[in-house]
């Protein structure tokens, strides 16, 4: 008994294996980097004259107010990639019902239109919530199964039709409003959608490090069993999450067919997949219980910038879609190999 | 048994295996003859299940020489190990489960006709081996259409497929009825007259003198003896395996032993464990001693409402507990130490700190604010008092020697000040140092006024530290045995439904 070692063999040189305070700024600065360096980028393409009008603040503002849209929506859809759930397809068709409810019920006036419009959201999130945190379903199997429900459900109901607001009956001044979810700016610089979107990073950036929610959601994205011996209900904080990815996912709603001044299925197409890849170029990883809403803001800029200076070099949209594809599939394979050459083959 | 047969079909000469913090096999000799039944037994941790995993090439780095019919060997992968001979049956069954019995058996070298499988061919080969083992099922069944114990023939019957020399059993009745053992018992004794040489691990002694010709004693990674069974007595064999007298390696601290803390009545959970009686007390270390199986664990979940029981109640401290889910069970200090620390207990992602503090989550709260500052000196005093290293509380867990993370593992439930600690195997697979430190901090957690429920299969660590011990088998407390009946000795015949005297 008294033969072998007290001391262990394996002492870790803990200079390696620190994950500061320093290196977290230094990740997200990092994806800012990323940031400023497009915006170089694009400076250096235009004096070259390569493209025209990247330095302007039409441009900017266009830039900024994309950025919020896909910022507000991938915010939400970080608390999913974060719970270990690894992304809500039913995104895009949760920001479609959303906004066609929404100007459906125009003529009830905008408060009441915009809050059924939200709890819309909110209820296919519940329902997310049960399936995959009660139930245990694969969250991505599920959620394209509910996305494809949910677009069934549109198709019935409103037969293919766009629904605009009724100028005959709604109120004049209520579909100002509407439209000015999109349009109304402070001082005419910031929007709603900006001011929108800071007010996410700022409430989710508290939730997932100043909350015991924040800490549970951790411990539970880290090692669900692990949360579960712990005294945590799993069930609730995964759910949770959902619920924050629908409501994420019916504000953008609001803002995309405001923007766009009719509610149609096709609102949010694309967005569940540019949302997750912000949120992992943003420095939050696919096995969960890594990452900043912060960085994934600071993602949603990168993918903005990028797709801005690809419209304005000319490049078509499936070339766009392959290029923010191909991206995608670097960060993800440079995250696992990172991952694993520190001895952990769990990315 | 051929023991005048001039090679053995299977020698490891002076074998050696380490692991951080451990020497898990160190300098064994071993050997085995075709024709031979060798049982390998020692205590939790003694190196058998090591010694076994070198031989089926688990290891690359292991020192020493394995010698299969005289030739020496190398065994550094596991397809290494199947191409010399050797034949693995492990405890968990290995099987694909909605698939055929003839696919499972003939899984890896399926006959082929051009490029299709050749099925005729396939059903006549699983054929052929079920017949060895006595099976007389149609090969086309799937997997979960079968009984365990024929699940488990299956299983011996794949790895007779690949013609092994040396087969190796790893506690091969432990899912079996008394019946199903004896047919296994039968076929195993048709092996041996093929002229396998056939290594059988068990706990249970009085299979070893029902089937074996030879046993080998492991203790503390050592070879402590190999002899003829029919010259042994159980009692000998639990000698060799105990080795020692453990009662003055605890220096025993007085403790006063006061009211009934946690008391449970007549509690069951249907096909685990069945109207279970216990009081632990104010100041008690209670031991739980049980083989595998007893239904340890089990009981442990439901006493901190991880499960519900089906029938029973539970009181603590006269109050009867009626809430459901773990967060009821821990904000009245009720804790559980999972015996599963890697995928249970720790967060091996996450920094120590964020582990410690995992089970006090909700206590850390400033208004709205979560802030996990209010637990800094908490985790300060848990590392220095458990001498954790590395000592910085940011590090991974991942880089923990496994020593330290069991530390980290007692330290999240310490933080919280159970009243009640229920340890699941608390120092299993962890280096001697850091299992003196963990049973010092179970004495002082006695000691200031606490109660500990302690399930072990570590004996000395049982009779070292429990005030009392209630042995468990299949389900129920047969036995209960207070600190001075206490040996491991009577503590290993109890569990094995051997009454001492």
């Amino acid at each position: 008994m008294a033969t072998a070692e007290t001391k262990p063999i394996d002492v870790p040189d803990a200079r390696y294996l620190r994950s500061n305070r320093l290196s977290r700024i230094v990740n997200v600065a990092g994806i800012y980097g990323i940031a400023v360096l497009f915006i170089v980028a694009g400076a250096i393409l235009q004096s070259l004259g390569v493209i025209n009008n990247f330095m302007t603040t039409r441009n900017f503002l266009n830039i900024i107010d994309a950025v919020a849209l896909l910022g507000i929506v991938a915010a939400g859809m970080a608390f999913v990639t974060y719970s270990g759930h690894y992304a809500d397809l039913s995104v895009p068709t949760t920001m479609a019902l959303t906004g066609i409810v929404t100007v459906e019920l125009l003529h009830y006036g905008f408060v009441p239109a915009v809050l059924a419009g939200l709890a819309v959201g909110l209820l296919i999130g519940a329902v997310n919530a049960v399936v995959v945190g009660r139930f245990r379903a694969n969250p991505i199997i599920w959620t394209l199964a509910m996305s494809y429900v949910t677009m069934g459900v549109i198709r019935l109901v409103w037969v293919n039709r766009q629904i605009y607001p009724d100028v005959q009956t709604d109120n004049i001044r209520t579909i100002a409003l509407f439209d000015g979810i999109f349009r109304l700016r402070l001082f005419n610089v910031i929007s709603l959608p900006v001011l929108l979107m800071i007010l996410m990073m700022l409430a989710g950036h508290f939730v997932l490090t100043h909350t015991v929610y924040g800490a549970q959601l951790k411990l539970t994205g880290s090692a669900r069993r692990t949360a579960t011996f712990s005294g945590v209900n799993a069930e609730r904080v995964i759910g949770i999450a959902f619920l924050i990815a629908a409501f994420a996912a019916a504000v953008g709603g609001l803002i995309i067919t405001s923007l766009s001044r009719v509610g149609a299925w096709y609102n949010g197409t694309g967005y569940e997949f540019r949302a997750v890849t912000a949120v992992v170029i943003g420095g939050v990883t696919l096995a969960g219980g890594r990452g900043t809403i912060i960085g994934v803001i600071g993602g949603a800029f990168v993918i903005g910038l990028m797709n801005n200076i690809m419209t304005l070099i000319g490049i078509g949209t499936f070339s766009q879609d392959m290029i923010r594809g191909a991206i995608f599939i670097l960060v993800v394979g440079i995250n696992a190999k990172s991952l694993r050459s520190l001895g952990r083959d769990d990315a | 048994m051929n023991q005048d047969s001039p090679v053995a079909a299977l020698e490891m000469k002076e074998v050696g295996k380490r692991f951080p913090g451990t020497i898990a096999v160190d300098a064994v000799d071993f050997e085995v003859y075709a024709g031979e039944v060798h049982a390998l037994v020692g205590e939790n941790g003694a190196g058998k299940s090591t010694l076994m995993k070198m031989l089926a090439g688990s290891f690359n780095d292991y020192t020493g020489e394995i010698l299969i019919n005289g030739e020496a060997v190398e065994l550094h992968t596991p397809s290494m190990a199947m191409k010399h001979g050797v034949g693995m049956i492990y405890q968990e069954l290995s099987l694909a489960n909605p698939i055929s019995i003839a696919e499972n058996i003939v899984a890896g070298h399926l006959p082929r006709r051009g490029v299709l499988v050749d099925r005729a061919a396939l059903a006549a080969e699983a054929k052929r081996l079920m017949s060895i083992v006595g099976l007389d099922l149609d090969p086309d069944l799937p997997i979960e259409e079968i009984s365990q114990h024929e699940a488990q023939l299956v299983e011996v019957a794949k790895v007779l497929g690949t013609s092994p020399s040396i087969l190796v059993m790893d506690e091969p009745t432990s899912a079996l009825s008394r019946d199903e053992v004896e047919r296994l018992f039968a076929i195993i004794d048709s092996l041996r007259k093929r002229g396998l040489a056939i290594v059988y691990i068990s706990h249970h002694l009085p299979e070893v003198f029902r089937i074996a010709d030879r046993v080998t004693v492991m203790r503390d990674g050592r070879r402590v003896a190999t002899r003829d069974v029919a010259s042994l007595t159980r009692e000998e064999i639990v000698q060799m395996m105990v080795g020692r007298s453990v009662k003055e390696f605890y220096s025993r601290a007085e403790r006063t032993i006061g009211a009934v803390r946690y008391r449970v009545k007549d509690l069951s959970r249907w096909g685990f464990f069945h109207h279970v009686d216990l009081e632990a007390h104010v100041g008690e270390i209670l031991g739980v001693c049980g083989l595998s199986g007893a239904g340890r664990s089990e009981l442990a979940r439901v006493l901190v409402g991880l499960d519900a029981a089906d029938e029973g109640t539970m009181e603590l401290d006269g109050k009867v507990l009626n809430g459901s889910g773990m967060a009821y069970y821990l904000a009245r200090g009720i804790a559980y130490l999972t015996e599963d620390r890697k995928s249970e207990g720790l967060a091996l992602r996450l920094s120590m700190e964020d582990n410690i503090l995992s089970s006090i989550v909700p206590r850390l709260r400033r208004g709205l604010r979560y802030d996990k500052r209010l637990g800094r000196t908490t985790v300060q005093d848990l590392v220095k008092g458990l001498s954790i290293y590395p000592t910085d509380p940011t590090v991974t867990m991942a880089n923990f020697s496994g020593g330290n993370q069991q530390k980290v593992l007692l330290a999240k439930w310490l933080a919280g000040g159970p009243r009640v600690l229920i340890l699941d195997e608390p120092t299993r697979g962890v280096d001697i140092g850091a299992k003196v430190i963990i049973h010092e901090a179970v004495e002082k957690l006695a000691g200031a006024g606490n109660t500990v429920i302690l399930i072990s299969s570590d004996l000395p660590e049982l009779v070292g530290l429990a005030d009392r011990v209630l042995i468990m088998r299949q389900g129920r407390f047969v036995r209960e045995m207070s600190y001075e009946q206490c040996t491991e000795e009577s503590l290993l015949l109890a569990a094995n439904g051997e009454e001492s005297a």
